[in-house]
């Protein structure tokens, strides 16, 4: 049987800031800045949240879905780490707004960045069991990074995440017939260990020792490596996938990821590492790099990177690898459809980036003020829907979800 | 393996990754960040050289050194057991 994924599609929110005009506004070193090969990164807006992110990036594939097909969607994972209750889960609200059907298994996934792809994997592992034959699974890695920058202490100890934290959603429709990605059914490895790199001890803060993390990555992604090398024979880092997709926390951090394997396993030159990352991995940044960092989502960004800008012509296999802080890592490899790049250009995913809102400084600094913002345990609020005027509305005219005010902590919803 | 050793394990990983450091002088007191060694190229030279002392543990455990000189004391202690 043949599992993977059949549909996918990125949401980049509505907004975005140019981090160039960020690091020269923060007085941060322009050098530095070269090396997290960051362009924009999106901003979260009043009336967008992890929920509204979730739904504007899985409606586009529904839409283009018959209601037998639509009908088959039983289960609805989540994949976060800027939940917005620690019982009840976001795909409850997905499964509403989106008028999926009620014989549907609802939950929530936890493992920082590493969480979209765990969701996969029960999706795929949901289909493979064959326990209820044709079913679909939709997986949503929906993260956004909303921290409270206002204070100068605040700004400081954030200096270089501030550049790199993003927003963003991705969703996945897994099935039975993966014209996306198919999946390679048991190739995969796994490295995980207990390290505190980085954590969200509140809402909206974030803690953490970003070199401790940078070690882990590296580590994780040789020792996963080398499990799906001892579970897959002849695998081979250089030779066995075209192209490579990595979580993005930042560019510069998937080179020196892919600099380090290359160094390790082949003791490759300078000149061949860069040759190959330029051919296999420069295609994954495309997204990454005009959304900053998704979180559980990014590693799909990257595929969606691939996929759309890699000019591909033929099925082509992809190894991916997610990493997510505390921390639990994954290298697993699929095969990128013949068709994947006519389905994923349907979605128009740089069209719609391209179309996002400009903030200005003094407009994203307004917001990191977090005034009118409903965090985590906001019990009633009402969204000023004109906190930034010009981008309430999609500017091709689809519709788009907002929220538009938490009653009795029930978020409400509506398509604008 | 001496102390001096393992330090001149760890100055050679540090010109293999940051080449550009070919011929400039390093010495215990240095801190990887003041010879302009990026967190990536850190953490990489972190990790050729626990290859090349063949020390198998966590990079992760190698937090807290502030110079050159007490990573390659805190790698020697390692060695040592």
């Amino acid at each position: 049987m043949s599992v993977g994924i059949e549909a996918l599609n990125i949401h980049g929110g509505a907004a975005y800031l140019d981090v160039r005009e960020l690091c020269a506004h923060r007085g941060l070193d322009i050098p530095r800045f070269e090396n997290l090969l960051i362009r924009e990164k999106t901003v979260a807006l009043p009336w967008e949240d992890p929920v509204s992110f979730a739904v504007n990036a899985a409606r586009p594939i529904l839409d283009r879905m018959t209601p037998e097909a639509r009908a088959r969607i039983e289960m609805v994972v989540t994949c976060t780490e800027s939940g917005i209750d620690f019982g009840k889960s976001m795909s409850t609200y997905v499964q509403d707004l989106l008028g999926l059907g009620r014989n549907c298994r609802l939950f929530e996934i936890k493992q920082a960045c590493y969480s979209g792809t765990a969701g996969l994997q029960m999706a795929v592992n949901f289909i493979l069991s064959g326990t209820s034959p044709g079913a679909k699974a939709l997986v949503i890695a929906t993260d956004i990074s909303r921290f409270a920058l206002a204070d100068a202490a605040a700004i400081q100890e954030w200096a270089y995440s501030e550049p790199t934290s993003g927003a963003g959603a991705v969703a996945l429709l897994v099935g039975e017939e993966p014209h996306v990605l198919r999946i390679d059914p048991g190739a995969y490895g796994n490295h995980a260990f207990e390290v505190m790199d980085t954590c969200r001890p509140g809402p909206d803060t974030e803690a953490g020792d970003a070199d401790l993390s940078l070690m882990a990555y590296l580590e994780c992604c040789e020792g996963a490596f080398k499990d799906y090398a001892r579970r897959v024979e002849g695998a081979d880092f250089r030779e066995s996938f075209a192209y490579l997709c990595f979580h993005t926390p930042f560019g510069g951090m998937v080179k020196g990821a892919h600099r380090h394997l290359m160094r390790r396993l082949y003791k490759a030159a300078p000149a061949e590492i860069e040759a190959d990352f330029a051919r296999r991995m420069a295609p994954s940044l495309a997204y990454g790099a005009r959304v900053g960092n998704t979180a559980g989502a990014s590693v799909f960004l990257a595929l969606a990177g691939v996929i759309d800008t890699a000019g591909l012509t033929a099925p082509q296999r992809v190894g991916l690898f997610a990493y997510g802080s505390g921390c639990c890592s994954e290298f697993l490899s699929g095969v990128v459809g013949e068709g994947a790049p006519g389905l994923l250009a349907e979605m128009g995913i740089a069209r719609k980036l391209d179309a996002r809102y400009r903030l200005s400084m003094a407009e994203y600094e307004h917001l990191l003020r977090g005034e009118g913002i409903a965090r985590f345990g906001t019990k009633n609020l009402a969204i000023d829907a004109g906190a930034v005027p010009g981008a309430r509305r999609n500017a091709d005219g689809t519709p788009r979800l907002v929220l538009e005010a938490v009653v009795n902590y029930h978020r409400q919803y509506a398509w604008v | 393996m001496t102390d001096d050793a393992v330090l001149a394990t760890l100055i050679a990983q540090i010109r293999d990754v940051v080449p550009e450091l070919e011929g400039h002088p390093i010495a215990r007191a240095d801190s990887m960040v003041d010879l302009g060694v990026n967190s990536i190229e850190r953490n990489e030279v972190l990790l050729l050289t626990l290859q090349a002392l063949q020390l198998d543990i966590s990079p992760t455990k190698l937090v807290g050194p502030r110079n050159i000189g007490e990573l390659a004391d805190l790698l020697h202690a390692k060695l040592a057991g």
